[in-house]
């Protein structure tokens, strides 16, 4: 060994002394398959700043430094290549197409494989896809980039996930969740702790070949992130990037009319109600009573003393009557949004070592007063080959998270995106005299109005502006994970793999609610803290063989066993009565209210195998099989054993199709298998249990749970069938798959009479099915030396379909579930629009006929099957146009069908029930004797009860969403050299920039079952970044 | 040499899995197998304690915050209360469009269910543990009068009165503990539900008289509370001197308590005319959040919208000291509301919750007497009352049978407002609801003077009553299916033997 070093080094010293002569090559550059001359290539001599590129034929001259060098070419669009050149030599290059993802390598289970070789169903986005994403998970980054995932961010909130299926929904009950694989294993940490900034590929795999090996968790699908690491190339590459934004909604809210409006039609609504219990009245009483009562029923005049009943008798404001505030309580729960993110990496390596150490910064504020997501995070990716035959590596990556999260997704009065559909914009936000000036405080400043005289629709006593900035909704999180491996060669063939990897995570939640104004001020505040620790690790042990027997016969073996262990405790208190205010800990607090904590284990232990073979890497197959014991099943129930049987054909290998000349790929691809699901959100689902529920200072037990011994794994029985192709030398490249996905013995939560003391049991009953077809299409429309267009699309169309129930149907209250139809399906009654002649609200009934009649009592409607939540067709188009140093890249995502229920919109629907609520700009268009054909009721305060439940607010879930769009800008290569730049590159960057939707003011982007909670509207985002490399 | 080195490799990988099946088992931290509890008497109390536990303080949503829930909407489909309507909470109850809201006649079923088959679970499984008979005889016992209960809710809310037919179809019954195979079974009749309510509390009644609780636990079921809930049966079911009889003996031990404790705010266990409540303290407080309702003068009661009726007001002569908890509001957005302080939560946000007091159990007897036709032992209970409140004495002087009853129902009024009697003493007595406006004097509504927090006074109209006719627009009536609870539709949806 030691002697080897020194011939090296005497040689590389004989190099460089002989540096000095001329030494020429020459060489053309053409392209792969068409053999079309490349004019333009850069052709470079690696580690030094000098290069040329090529004329219009293609040729290129250079002269070396020595007399051999490595020569770099790229063409943008292209791979690049490096190769050894020797003075005096003629150098020929073909540079194949970038696009060309069959030859991509993917990353799949336990290991890697070139996306033509495998059987089995895999989508896989790579870096360049996510690098200007500006998102703080990487969930979220995910929707419109392949087929057959659907991605829906629900909140805006920085920091939270999306939730993700994969070809469909294919559990009822149990979680339908992917499983997250990172770097090799599972991953139960945190996702928004991984940098997205530090991710090589996300690996989608949706078939039963490419996921039974995760057999166990697979029946959902898996994702699977697989970091940066170094490369062999003997540099250091130091990438810097730096990114600033500013972020606004997506979506402008529900637009609200002018306090104008809102005075009139108020009036109108209290003159109806007047005339209905004073029928005596003339109008002009009625409407002189009405006038009078608006000003005390709302508590404020914002038209000041001087029009003491700034609406007439007649309805219409007073000669001259102008409000003399108009406080939009939106904005004032609105903040400027600043997004900032940092990043720097260091990568590298040569035969023995490579290495990726990155850091990273991000502060990521939200729209909503007082949120917002902090992140600092670190990586370092090692793996060494510490001898011949013995590799080690190392991920570890480690992050410090703190999310600021008021209430964002809830009906309570202090949800901060909320607030401003229940405050209208006559009541002020800080105090004002009645002449409209402003009331100040001692010191000159402003007083925030806490409303005390607004009527209780209108949330008196509160003033969430002032209050969320004194308060505290803190999550403080730290991750840690690490991915660690052995891997020793016992003979060229037979390997032997060691892996061990760890997640942790902290979590610290801080709740704090101030002594001095708003909610705490009269309990003098309050202070709840919880801290939990997640600590799970998996530990394979994996043999592989590989080997090509009469060079035509290939094939490759694994065999492992695997365990996992996941443990979770948590302590949680809280307190109030602070003796100060400016205090947030628990002990400044005086009052102990609540103190307790518990503990969580699950392991699964697995044996795993899996054979791959192929004949030519034209006929392929593979299998698998995997056995898996959960701790979350009895001991009799708790294996589960799945599988998969897979095998791909490449026509284009064919005699028949070789010779065709735009045919360039063919590939038929089946498969079919078992995977299971335990997740069942129990941990303990065997036992009958009884839940500790202790009683004043003594021990209590209650029954909370029946005893399930029988209960076992849910299996999905998944077939698919696809078909890869490529034409033109794969200028156009797509897959078509086709999908059934069945699942047996589904974890069920089946429904019992609650008279019998219990809600349900869970079961292994009932039977879904999710049918669907996937495509995905990518191509290079315009290809000239300057200019590039790039395009990809996918969509995906699924059915979800109930095959087999327990019973005839399960009602919730506005879903149904029933054989033939889907896992969403919504159960309304149906509006029958607004009653001409009288204004009332309308709704279906039954008559004793069996003919659908209107109602206007809403308990005699009858509920409806209406259509499901699920969309037909969703998916994504991505579009990048590249010229010269230029590169514009657009995504849009799109879900084509599916309803949504929107119950946000309902609070400034009142009919003029909700006094002092806020009125959406629809509510104008009420009935009136004038106007009798409208889809609103008439005014009056009595609740008419028109925004229950029911068709009327059931609206179409179709939408399209620009999701990224960037321009981009490098240096080019010569100049960015000079500054001794490997690369510079500038962005300008927009997220979520237009949204195409029906209807005004709710973001399409709800949850996966249609429904709306008062949600975190997306955000859009704006900023310009900056990329180095050198 | 690379052999050997990979085989310890192998070696200490593989070590691990050779003890992981045992992993495989592992334990819950917040529950307790089934299997471990039924085999000593000690450990059955505990499922008591938790069923306890369980039916008073568990959230469905924060307006229905346990058994307390079932109480409050009894109190606001009744005469007294006038609830700030645009308040959360108890609207459609006071409406009678309760049948709509699922969530509420899920909880309310839930409970009370749920209740039963954890008291089957000890009635039929205390027998083979082991215990000290005294101690076996204290759970059973006390096991046998929660579920009488939960019956007696059933049968009160959900069917009409015994004397309208006791053969109607009220409720499901089950005596034995559930299990994976339980079905759903059918409606029993009125008759046989008091039957099992009859039973399981004489059954407490001789399992219990040796069972003494300490005072401060008078959330713990003891004779005195058997005692109260026969009572209450007996009075359903018109049986008026059994009903008289366990009233006096239920009330015995609980002497009325002090004009000063009455203006406490009814949220103390320790009171000592309380027969059964709920306690509660920091860190057990879902019951108390039923406070948030009925205190409309703590700054810290959130909804405050249990306002009285004007008309209650003037039910009460100017001596007893009930009417000091009367004042008219004067805080804005609530001006013109009637409070009626009664409740008010205690320093640390929470209150106890009042089940049963001296007071009823003499107004009980009271009536048990008067339909009776004993009308002088009727006058005197009622009386021992009023001197208590300081309120005028009744005088019978020729005073006809129907006109005492109806001074003891007005007085149960008076007495027991918020505390849950309203509907059920209207579907007892087989009444209407009486709402009416408030009118002044001039027979115009009512106006008022409140005092605004500045301190000046201020006339407004008085905030009365705004639903006076049942939500189809027909006047209230006896007997009328608003009254009733609805069975849930997930009852409907999943017992297919409900309605057989």
């Amino acid at each position: 060994m030691k002697t080897k070093l020194t011939i090296l080094c005497f040689l590389f010293f004989f190099q460089f002394v002989n540096a000095q002569q001329d030494y020429k090559v020459t060489g053309r550059v053409v392209e792969k398959g068409t053999n079309l001359p490349l004019p333009g290539v850069n052709v470079l001599i690696k580690g030094s700043k000098a290069g040329t590129s090529t004329d219009q034929s293609g040729n290129f001259s250079i002269t070396l430094n020595k007399e051999q060098e490595v020569l770099s070419f790229s063409f943008l669009g292209f791979t690049s290549q490096e190769v050894v050149a020797k003075a005096g030599s003629t150098v020929n290059i073909i540079l194949g197409d970038v696009t060309n993802s069959l030859d991509e390598v993917v990353v799949v289970a336990y290991g890697t494989s070139k996306k033509r070789d495998i059987t089995g169903a895999v989508s896989q986005i790579n870096a360049d896809q996510l690098q200007n994403r500006q998102v703080s998970n990487i969930t979220k980054a995910l929707q419109g980039l392949a087929p057959g995932i659907q991605a829906v961010s629900s909140s805006g909130q920085p920091g939270t996930s999306a939730t993700l299926r994969i070809r469909g929904v294919g559990s009822i009950n149990a979680s339908a969740a992917p499983l997250y694989v990172v770097d090799g294993n599972p991953f139960s940490g945190d996702l928004s702790s991984i940098n997205s900034s530090d991710i090589e590929s996300v690996s989608i795999l949706k078939d039963a070949a490419s996921s039974a090996l995760y057999g166990s968790r697979g029946a959902n699908g898996v994702i699977i992130i697989t970091t940066k690491a170094g490369k062999r190339n003997d540099q250091t590459e130091i990438t810097a990037n730096f990114s600033q934004g500013v972020s606004k909604r997506a979506v402008k809210d529900y637009e609200q009319v002018t306090t104008d409006e809102y005075f009139q039609n108020y009036w109108l609504a209290v003159k109806n109600k007047q005339k209905a219990s004073n029928p005596t009245y003339t109008d002009l009483q009625a409407g002189q009573a009405a006038s009078e009562q608006i000003i005390t029923d709302l508590g404020i005049n914002p038209y000041g003393s001087k029009y003491p009943l700034p609406v007439g008798p007649d309805g219409k404001l007073v000669a001259g009557a102008t409000p003399l505030w108009d406080d939009n309580w939106g904005d004032a729960m609105e903040q400027t949004a600043i997004r900032t993110q940092a990043d720097l990496s260091f990568s590298g390596g040569n035969e023995k070592s490579q290495y990726f150490i990155s850091g990273g910064y991000l502060n990521d504020k939200g729209i909503a007063l007082g949120s917002g997501y902090k992140r600092y995070s670190a990586r370092v990716n090692l793996t060494t080959k510490a001898k011949k035959w013995l590799t080690a590596g190392l991920n570890i990556s480690a992050a410090n998270t703190l999310q600021d999260y008021p209430i964002s997704e809830d009906s309570n009065t202090g949800n901060v995106v909320n607030y401003s559909r229940l405050v209208p914009s006559f009541y002020p936000v800080y105090e004002r005299n009645p002449d409209g000036s402003y009331k100040t405080d001692a010191n000159g400043n402003r007083v925030y109005d806490f409303g005390a005289y607004r009527p209780s629709s209108a949330i008196p006593r509160s003033n969430l502006a002032a209050t969320v900035d004194l308060d505290k909704s803190e999550i403080l999180k730290d991750n840690v994970s690490a991915r660690t491996f052995l891997e020793a060669t016992i003979i060229p063939e037979l390997k032997f793999k060691t892996t061990y990897s760890a997640d942790f995570a902290n979590v610290n939640n801080h709740n704090y609610t101030n002594p001095v104004l708003g909610d705490g001020a009269e309990t003098k505040g309050s202070v709840s803290k919880s801290n939990s620790r997640t600590y799970s690790w998996t530990w394979n042990n994996i043999l592989t063989y590989e080997k090509t027997f009469n060079e035509d016969h290939h094939l490759n073996l694994l065999a492992g066993q695997e365990i996992y262990k996941y443990n979770y405790r948590i302590i949680s208190g809280s307190r109030e009565r602070f003796v100060l205010p400016g205090l947030y800990e628990p002990d400044a607090a005086s009052q102990l209210n609540d103190f307790g904590g518990s503990a969580l284990d699950y392991t699964l232990l697995s044996f795993l195998g899996r054979a791959e073979y192929d004949y030519k890497k034209k006929y392929l197959l593979s299998a698998s099989l995997r056995t898996d014991g959960s701790s979350r099943f009895a001991p009799a129930t708790r294996w589960g054993t799945f599988w998969s049987l897979g095998a791909s054909w490449k026509l284009s290998e064919e005699d028949f199709l070789k010779d065709n000349s735009w045919l360039s790929t063919l590939t038929l691809r089946t498969s079919y298998g078992a995977q299971g699901n335990d997740n069942i959100g129990t941990y303990y689902a065997y036992e009958g249990l009884y839940t500790i529920q202790n009683n004043l200072g003594e021990n209590g037990l209650v029954t909370s749970r029946l005893p399930t011994p029988d209960l076992k794994w849910e299996t999905n029985l998944n077939f698919n069938l696809g078909l890869d192709f490529g034409i033109l030398n794969d200028r156009i490249s797509g897959t078509v798959e086709y999908f059934d996905r069945r699942s047996r013995d589904l974890l069920f939560s089946r429904p019992k009479a609650p008279s019998t003391g219990f809600g349900s049991i869970d079961a292994n009953i009932g039977a879904l099915k999710n049918t669907g077809i996937e495509v995905q299409i990518n191509a290079t429309p315009i290809r000239t030396a300057d200019f590039r267009w790039n395009i990809s699309l996918n969509a995906t169309h699924y059915k979800n379909e109930i095959t087999a129930l327990p019973q005839e149907d399960i009602k919730t209250t506005t879903k149904i579930m029933r054989k033939g139809g889907s896992v969403y399906d919504f159960f309304l009654k149906e509006w029958a629009g607004v009653d001409p002649e009288t204004g009332n609200p309308l709704w279906y009934k039954q008559d004793a006929n069996g003919n659908k009649v209107t109602t206007n009592i809403y308990a005699d409607a009858i509920q409806y099957v209406q259509d499901s939540a699920l969309p037909d067709l969703t998916g994504g188009i991505s579009n990048t146009f590249s010229y010269k140093e230029f590169e514009l890249s657009a995504l849009f995502a799109y879900s084509i069908g599916g309803k949504i229920l929107d119950n946000d919109y309902l609070s400034l629907m009142h009919n003029g029930s909700s006094t002092g609520r806020t009125w959406s700009k629809e509510i104008l268009n009420h009935w009136t004797p004038e106007n009798k054909y409208t889809n609103v009721p008439r005014l009056t305060t009595d609740n008419l009860g028109w925004t229950q439940a029911s068709t009327r607010f059931l609206y179409s879930a179709t939408y399209a969403r620009l999701k990224n769009l960037t321009l981009g800008y490098s240096l080019p290569k010569t100049l960015a050299s000079k500054w001794g730049l490997n690369n510079l590159k500038l962005t300008l960057t927009g997220e979520n920039l237009f949204t195409f939707y029906g209807h005004d003011g709710m973001d399409p982007e709800q949850t996966v079952d249609g429904t709306t909670y008062y949600r975190y509207p997306a955000m859009r985002t704006f900023s310009a970044g900056l990329s180095l490399t050198f | 040499m690379k052999i050997k080195q990979i085989t310890y490799i192998i070696g200490i990988s593989a070590l691990p899995f050779l003890g992981c099946k045992k992993e495989l088992t592992t334990t819950p931290t917040t529950s307790v197998p089934e299997s471990l509890i039924y085999g000593t008497a000690d450990n059955i109390e505990t499922v008591l304690n938790g069923t306890w536990s369980y039916m008073n303080d568990t959230y469905f949503t924060y307006a229905n915050p346990g058994y307390s829930s079932i109480l409050r909407t009894s109190d606001v489909m009744g005469d007294d209360i006038a609830i700030i309507t645009n308040k959360y909470g108890y609207r459609d109850a006071y409406e009678y469009t309760l049948a709509n809201n699922q969530t509420r006649l899920g909880a309310f079923w839930t409970i009370l269910y749920r209740v039963i088959n954890n008291t089957n679970n000890i009635i039929s499984k205390i027998d083979a543990s082991t215990g000290t008979a005294e101690k076996k005889a204290q759970i059973k016992g006390q096991a046998y009068a929660l579920r009488a209960n939960s019956y007696l809710n059933l049968v009160t809310y959900y069917q009409f009165n015994y004397q309208v037919n006791p053969q109607a179809k009220a409720v499901p019954v089950y005596t034995e503990p559930t299990g994976p195979t339980t079905e759903g079974k059918s409606k029993s009749t009125v008759e046989q539900v008091y039957q099992l309510i009859i039973s399981d509390l004489t059954e407490a009644e001789k399992l219990l008289p040796v069972y003494q609780r300490p005072g401060t636990t008078k959330y713990k079921i003891n004779i005195d509370v058997v005692n109260g809930l026969l009572a209450r049966t007996y009075l359903n079911m018109g049986k008026w001197d059994l009903a008289a009889q366990h009233a006096l003996e239920a009330k015995k031990n609980y002497p009325y308590m002090s004009e000063a404790d009455y203006s406490n705010g009814f949220n103390d266990l320790k009171n000592s005319e309380w027969i059964w409540g709920h306690g509660q303290q920091p860190d057990q407080s879902t019951a108390s959040y039923s406070f948030h309702f009925l205190d409309t003068s703590s700054p810290s009661a959130y909804y405050y919208s249990f306002m009285a009726d004007p008309n209650f007001q003037k039910l009460f002569d100017s001596h007893d000291i009930r009417t000091k908890l009367f004042l008219w509001d004067g805080l804005p957005s609530r001006e013109g509301y009637l409070r009626y302080q009664k409740f008010k939560f205690r320093a640390d946000q929470t209150g106890d919750i009042v089940f049963m007091r001296a007071s009823e159990m003499t107004l009980i007897a009271a009536e048990g007497y008067a339909r009776n036709s004993d009308l002088p032992k009727a006058v005197e209970q009622l009386n021992s009352l009023r001197a208590a409140r300081k309120a005028d004495p009744f005088t019978l002087g020729s005073q006809t049978k129907d006109q005492v009853i109806a001074e003891i129902l007005i007085e149960r009024r008076k007495e027991l407002w918020g505390e849950g009697f309203a509907l059920s003493d209207i579907l007892r007595t087989q009444t209407a609801v009486v709402r009416n406006p408030a009118l002044g004097t001039d027979g115009k509504p009512l106006q008022v003077t409140v005092i605004t927090p500045d301190g000046s006074s201020k006339v407004v109209s008085a905030k009365q009553h705004t639903t006076l006719k049942f939500p189809d627009g027909s006047a209230f009536k006896p007997n009328s299916s608003y009254y009733l609870f609805s069975v849930p539709q997930t009852e409907l949806n999943n017992n297919p033997n409900i309605n057989k």
